[in-house]
């Protein structure tokens, strides 16, 4: 049983606030993302649970351990948590072979050699190492130096693993197939993750929930789609995905987006200035004429799709669109536009 | 047409370049090959009879092995203390451990034979502060310390070359990405542990790396054995070869050469050997973000650790400085320290004493000049090194090198006998020729500051102002050299301040009117006038604490010595 229990911790650095009152379960074999910017205080969360930090307030239980809490004097190390963490540099062993690296948690149990040796080559064998176990790190490539750390991670078979960024070193199509094979992994051995990224496509594809933190303060927890769908809030719908975002007024009667000529349903408490907020993918080109009509400013061509700029009603958008229509349009035509899906949020 | 001002700018580019290779040639290369030349090519004929008279003498031979074994000793110890201490102050929740970092690394800068001074005030057996107040207190009937001894001398030698050790280990741990150390706690490991088996094998290159510094460092030393190991009749090579040299006669010459020969294959041995040794473990690691490494708690051994370090920061610091300050102000060396004892008479005395400040005077003149010129040429050959592709860019560089890594008394020595007009050039009794050596000496800290900041100036600055129509010269002068500014001035402190304090060299470089303020303390010292010695002493920590203070102020703390 490793459910992470997460009560209400902050940490302070000094004056500085990393994290803020940060509340959040991690349930038995789930895989949980903080996804979030640079400096948002990812890093500091998963360290305290790792325990590297020490919270300034607030509890960490892992599984029913409690191993974090100021309050009530407790403090659990690092190497007593029974976590397998993968580092951002990897932080594989130069001075070890691939299989020292990997069996070194083993060894540090003081289980038998035999046992190590079978337990060691089964996690190489996990992550596709095989034939590397005699390697020093520096005669391995990125890609391989991080298979060895999620090898070692996994190794002693724990209930936890925790990932920073694990991926950010490696090339875009590395980096594409890692998630794929993490995930795997992880629904293979059914351990419970808490993963650390900036990058949504990979909080969304890997993800049963994802933790959206912006300085230092949770502002969403949900599935992938309730994020992408339904972002809480403005900044939340800015970083996660691609977003229009159009002036809009909240009166009696709902909100009025003037760009788009149309009045829509208020959310509760919503009153004066407000954005709307549309996804590109949600707007569809049409012949000018029917619906909304507006200019092309600008458009790109992406090979599977085009990206537009067009304005309307005073204020640019942006659509993608399929590469095959609307060809002849270019800069200054008219073109008709219909727009589905808008989300309000408070200005 | 283009075509002419391109040629003009590869012109002064290469014209600046080769000047400075033609004087690293000149003043680096011609003499340590003339050196060895006239060590095996006597009166016209390739023999190595010098070598077997000189280490037939029982002399010779004995201060062959000290030099060896000292060094070794020094360098065992140094290593030993310096690696707890580095991780200590870098790993550790120390109370005080950015105070006691800055504290060993400043200790660098202390002349060694200011620090051989301190120690005999304190230890000397029979008027040594620390001697007298230890019998006075336990009511001892001899002297507990002597300095003058093997012991005495290790010691020393110790307190004043390990800071060589504690910072070249101190900076390798702090570069290490800490996430290595992590990853060992988190797959169980206690802090001892990861210690043990990951950062210590981690560290193993720079702690080998930082050993030969001190080796090195000791075997060239000539303060610390003449002041503490002469009085003791314990012979190292340096203090053979200067006792040679100021023989006077070409056998004495032709001896020291041979004498300083040995040396420097000793030294260039030992660090090849290290170097080839370190090649193969190339610890490269891909880090990530650096993380700030997590702090090992030391709980209750935190205070008792605090109070040890403080205890040796006591004894290699303050009890030496304190012992030169209280001496400069003393009236009488035979009543105890009181405060009727003390007055500023020496220091005014000191100060109006033209013997005193003619010497102070000439080392600030040629340390300033030696180190304007090494600046210029460390700019020439960084920019070969960094900025450049051609073939041979590293050439000036190793030179510089060189220069660096060869003891001080060869460099002396080797231009003593190849510019005494022997190549139609005759610096003798110069200031001429303490300029040159301490700029070889010292050319490779100026080298590696600036070329360590010319890196970070990425080629396209250059190359934009190339494109605008600024000729090479120009694009140095409006954005190179403006954008490594800082390192230009700490590249410039880097040489003055070794120049300023130097004794090796200048004991056998300087003539009767081009005395040194270190030549100066060194007769002070052995004339036996520890007051006025202890009140130049003074003076030339000043002068160093003032230079440090601006170093780090240029460099925002990233250099100092
Ligand atoms: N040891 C520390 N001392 C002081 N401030 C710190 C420390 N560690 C982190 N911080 C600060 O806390 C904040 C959060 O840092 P953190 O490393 O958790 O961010 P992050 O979300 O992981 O960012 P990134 O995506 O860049 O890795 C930052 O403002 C950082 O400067
Ligand atoms: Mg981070």
């Amino acid at each position: 049983m490793a459910e992470i229990r997460i009560n209400c911790v902050t940490k302070k650095f000094g004056e500085v606030k990393a994290v803020d009152n940060f509340c959040a379960t991690v349930g038995d074999g789930e895989f949980v993302s903080i996804l979030g910017p640079s400096g948002c205080g990812k890093t500091t969360m998963l360290r305290m649970v790792a325990g590297f930090e020490k919270p300034t307030a607030g509890e960490i239980y892992i599984g029913d351990r409690l191993v974090s809490s100021p309050d009530k004097g407790i403090y659990v190390p690092p190497e007593k948590r029974s976590i397998g963490m993968v580092f951002q540099s990897y932080a594989v062993w130069p001075h070890m072979t691939v299989f020292e690296n990997v069996g070194y948690p083993l060894k540090i149990k003081g289980l038998a050699k035999s046992e190590i040796a079978v337990r060691t080559n089964k996690a190489l064998d996990l992550v596709h190492l095989g034939g590397l176990a005699q390697r020093l790190p520096s005669q391995l490539s990125g890609g391989q130096q991080q298979r060895v750390a999620l090898a070692r991670a996994l190794v002693a078979e724990p209930d936890l693993l925790l990932l920073d960024e694990p991926l950010s070193n490696l090339d875009a199509k590395l980096r594409e197939s890692m998630r794929f094979e993490i995930k795997e992994l992880q629904k293979k051995l059914g351990v419970t993750v808490l993963y650390v990224t900036h990058d949504q496509a990979e909080a969304m594809a890997m993800s049963d929930r994802i933790v959206v933190m912006n300085a230092g303060v949770i502002h969403q927890i949900g599935d992938p789609v309730q994020v992408y769908e339904t972002p809480a809030n403005k900044v939340i719908a800015d970083f996660i995905g691609l977003v229009n975002f159009l002036d809009a007024e909240a009166g009696e009667g709902g909100v009025k987006i003037p760009a788009l000529g149309r009045t829509v349903h208020a959310p509760a408490g919503l009153g004066g200035k407000a954005v709307a907020a549309v996804r590109p993918e949600n707007i569809a080109l049409a012949a000018p004429g029917a619906g909304l009509t507006g200019t092309v400013i600008h458009k790109s061509y992406l090979g599977d799709t085009v990206d537009w700029r067009i304005e309307l009603g005073g204020e640019q958008i942006r659509v993608i669109a399929p590469a095959s229509a609307f060809q002849e349009y270019s800069a200054g035509d008219s073109i008709g536009l219909s727009v589905d899906k808008v989300m309000i949020f408070p200005a | 047409m283009e075509k002419p001002s391109i040629l003009q700018n590869f012109d002064a580019k290469w014209a600046a370049i080769a000047a400075a290779v033609g004087i690293l040639l000149l003043f680096v290369v011609l003499p340590m090959l003339y050196l060895i030349w006239r060590s095996v090519f006597i009166e016209g004929s390739f023999h190595f009879e010098t070598y077997r008279q000189v280490y037939a003498q029982s002399a010779n031979w004995k201060a062959f092995i000290n030099t060896i074994y000292v060094s070794l000793a020094v360098t065992f110890v140094s290593v030993a203390v310096s690696f707890p201490l580095a991780w200590l102050v870098g790993r550790t929740d120390l109370p005080g451990k950015g105070f006691f970092r800055t504290t060993f690394i400043a200790s660098y800068m202390i002349p060694p034979y200011v620090g051989a001074i301190a120690w005999t005030q304190l230890t000397s057996p029979n008027a040594g502060y620390l001697n007298d107040w230890l019998m006075a207190t336990f009511g001892l009937a001899k002297a507990p310390f002597d300095i003058y001894g093997m012991g005495g001398l290790i010691w020393c030698l110790t307190l004043f070359y390990s800071p060589f050790a504690f910072i070249t280990i101190s900076r390798a741990l702090e570069k290490m990405d800490p996430s290595l150390e992590e990853a060992s706690r988190i797959a169980g490991a206690s802090p001892l542990g990861t210690l043990w088996r990951v950062t210590l094998p981690l560290m193993f290159p720079s702690v080998i790396a930082g050993g030969v510094l001190v080796f090195i460092g000791v075997g060239s030393a000539f303060g610390i054995p003449a002041i503490i190991g002469m009085p003791a009749q314990i012979e190292v090579l340096t203090t053979r070869i200067v006792t040679y040299v100021y023989l006077g006669t070409g056998k004495g010459v032709r001896d020291a050469t041979a004498l300083a020969v040995s040396l420097m294959l000793a030294a260039n041995f030992i660090l090849y050997a290290s170097t080839w040794l370190l090649a193969r473990k190339d610890y490269v690691t891909i880090s990530g973000k650096s993380t700030r490494p997590v702090l090992v708690e030391l709980g209750r051994w935190k205070w008792p650790l605090a109070g040890l370090v403080s205890l040796y920061g006591f004894i290699a610091i303050i009890l030496p400085m304190g012992s030169i300050v209280i001496t400069s102000m003393i009236k009488s060396l035979s009543r105890p320290i009181t405060l009727d004892n003390l007055t500023f008479r020496n220091w005014l005395a000191a100060l109006h004493n033209d013997q005193y400040m003619t010497p102070l005077w000439t080392s600030f003149v040629t340390a300033a000049v030696a180190a304007t010129a090494a600046t210029a040429i460390a700019v020439f050959v960084a920019y070969l090194l960094i900025k450049t592709r051609t073939r041979g860019r590293t050439i000036p560089d190793s030179l510089s090198t060189l220069g660096g890594a060869t003891p001080s008394i060869v460099i002396a020595l080797a231009l003593i006998i190849t510019f005494s007009g022997e190549f139609g050039l005759n610096l003798y009794n110069t200031l001429a020729i303490l300029i040159v050596a301490y700029m070889v000496k010292y050319l490779t800290m100026a080298v590696r500051t600036i070329a360590a900041s010319m890196s970070q100036v990425h080629s396209s600055l250059e190359e934009a102002a190339l494109n605008s129509g600024a000729t090479w010269l120009q694009s140095l002068r409006d954005i190179m050299l403006p954008l490594i500014g800082p390192s230009l001035v700490a590249g410039w402190f880097l040489v003055f301040m070794p120049s300023f304090y130097e004794l090796t060299m200048s004991i056998i470089l300087y003539g009767s009117k081009t005395k040194t303020i270190g030549v100066l303390l060194y007769e002070l010292q052995t004339y036996a006038d520890p007051q006025d010695a202890s009140v130049l002493a003074v003076i030339i920590l000043f002068i160093i604490l003032v230079g440090n203070i601006i170093l780090r102020k240029v460099s925002k703390g990233a250099i100092g010595i």
